[in-house]
């Protein structure tokens, strides 16, 4: 699409689009960093992640800030209305991801704390697809590409299966066999539940996608 | 149901408020006697009871349009329509037997300029019913205070009506202008850029009045401002070098238009 006659109006959805982008970089280093602390052991990378959250709240407000003096300064409509209001949604769930990346950090904490649990391992699968859809998410938004935004919708399916069947496995292992490792099973589960929830959220970022590109509205359909 | 024929000679029809107003069937309209088509091929319907905004970047043929509508175009010595027909509630406004005089009581004009005329308050908003050779004094006290209350103006200016109208704010004088084509009780009133020469205060007035009149009247506004199009109308239409581009409800024209060109002009990407 041709650009604008005003040329700052073209330069500040830019900053908005990279800055969103700046965001879901950071998003994915959190969640990369919660789940390496959990598989490796390392307590210090998860306080990382717990302390470095706020960089990804003030980068919300931040896009919030563009996306209102965007709307105010240059009254956008039809897809350029839709790209700022998609943005600023994109950038909410974003911060959600980097919400469950803290739980996942918080969570692993505790485990470590604790006895050798065999059982974090079963998370390493669930992870990599999470961390797959987030970024397929991110790479369709970069794009503004619908076809992209869709396969990420397809893509949540595995990821609920995934958690399935690792939180049927953790529950049948804690009625089984339970006994010391019963709370650092019940961390690993919220785990899984957070993983399984950053998916839907990835999803959330499609359908903005979708919206920008088409204005058609898929939520809850 | 009224005669066809006769519809734009009675002065007391009733306006429609459902179903089509104004039917412009494949329009071709030329200042020069024909040589150029400043219009091209224009067909839209209007409906009867909403707003119906024209945009468009400058030259685009908005403004001479709704110039055809009540025939103001017919004071100049050249223009001439050169295809098609404009329809005003199943009346073909180019009979011969139409009178544009008459028609313009039925369909009334705001311009982009108030212009009052050099009279008293109460004389300019009495004028048209006065040319109608309406003299009784009771008529002409209700006509005119009905006018000025529905143009938001009455509770400003009910203790000065015999005040010349030149000192009134120019938003104030555009209401005026608003009372006096309405005190005629036409169909249609037709604005053409009517908030252009006002301040953002007097522009919200005459956007907040355009919403109450469309209770009475259609409304067909020409506008360059877009923010003030999605505000104030039902229906869009854009026009580009004399063509009618898209014509759709005003959201889905600002909010997903379905053609690149009217996209690229809401969205300032060519002006």
């Amino acid at each position: 699409m041709s650009g604008h006659i005003l040329k700052n109006y073209d330069d500040e959805l830019r900053f908005l689009k990279n800055n969103v982008l700046e965001m879901g970089g950071e998003v994915i280093e959190a969640l990369e960093k919660s789940v390496k602390g959990l598989l490796q052991g390392d307590r210090e990378i998860c306080a990382e992640v717990v302390d470095e959250d706020e960089v990804i709240d003030s980068h919300e407000k931040k896009i919030d800030e563009l996306g209102m003096s965007i709307l105010l300064r240059f009254n956008p409509v039809a897809s350029d209305l839709r790209q700022v209001l998609s943005s600023i949604n994109i950038c909410r769930s974003l911060e959600r991801i980097g919400d469950h990346a803290v739980n996942i950090a918080k969570r692993s904490r505790k485990i470590l704390k604790g006895a050798l649990c065999e059982e974090v391992r079963l998370v390493d699968p669930l992870f990599i697809k999470a961390h797959e859809i987030v970024s397929a998410s991110l790479t369709a938004y970069s794009d503004i590409d619908e076809r992209k935004a869709h396969q990420v919708i397809k893509m949540d399916g595995l990821v609920d299966e995934l958690h399935r069947s690792l939180s049927k496995n953790l529950s049948s292992t804690i009625a089984e066999h339970g006994g010391p490792n019963t709370e650092s099973l019940l961390h690993i589960l919220f785990i899984s539940r957070s993983l399984e929830r950053i998916g839907d959220l990835a999803v959330n970022i499609a359908e903005d996608i979708v919206f920008i590109t088409s204005a058609e509205d898929i939520r809850h359909t | 149901m009224n005669d066809p024929s006769t519809i734009l000679e009675s002065q007391d029809v009733a306006a429609p408020t459902s179903g089509t107003i104004i039917d412009i069937d494949d329009l071709s309209f030329s200042y020069d006697l024909g040589k150029t088509n400043t219009l091209r091929n224009i067909s839209l319907d209007i409906p009867a009871g909403k707003v119906t905004a024209f945009i468009g970047p400058s030259g685009c043929g908005k403004s001479t349009l709704i110039r055809c509508l009540n025939r103001m175009n017919d004071l100049v010595d050249t223009a001439k329509v050169t295809s098609g027909k404009i329809s005003i509630m199943g009346q073909d406004i180019h009979a011969p037997d139409v009178d544009a005089i008459e028609l313009r009581k039925h369909v009334g004009m705001v311009f982009q300029k108030y212009n009052p005329f050099p009279k008293s308050i109460y004389e300019n908003v009495a004028y048209g019913l006065r040319v109608q050779g309406i003299k009784k004094k009771s008529i002409l006290d209700q006509a005119v205070e009905e006018s000025l209350q529905k143009s938001a103006l009455w509770s400003e200016v009910k203790d000065r009506l015999n005040t010349s109208a030149l000192g009134l704010s120019g938003g104030q004088q555009q209401r005026l202008c608003i009372a006096r084509t309405i005190a005629v009780k036409p169909q249609i009133v037709l604005m053409d850029e009517p908030c252009s020469a006002l301040d953002p205060i007097a522009t919200a007035r005459i956007e907040e009045l355009i919403a109450e009149l469309q209770q009475d009247f259609t409304i067909v506004i020409v506008t360059h401002n877009m923010q003030q199009a999605t505000r104030v109308s039902d229906r869009t239409a854009f026009f580009y070098l004399g063509e009618l581009v898209e014509y759709d409800d005003t959201q889905a024209i600002f909010g997903n238009p379905s053609k690149k060109q009217t996209e690229d002009y809401v969205s300032g990407r060519f002006g």
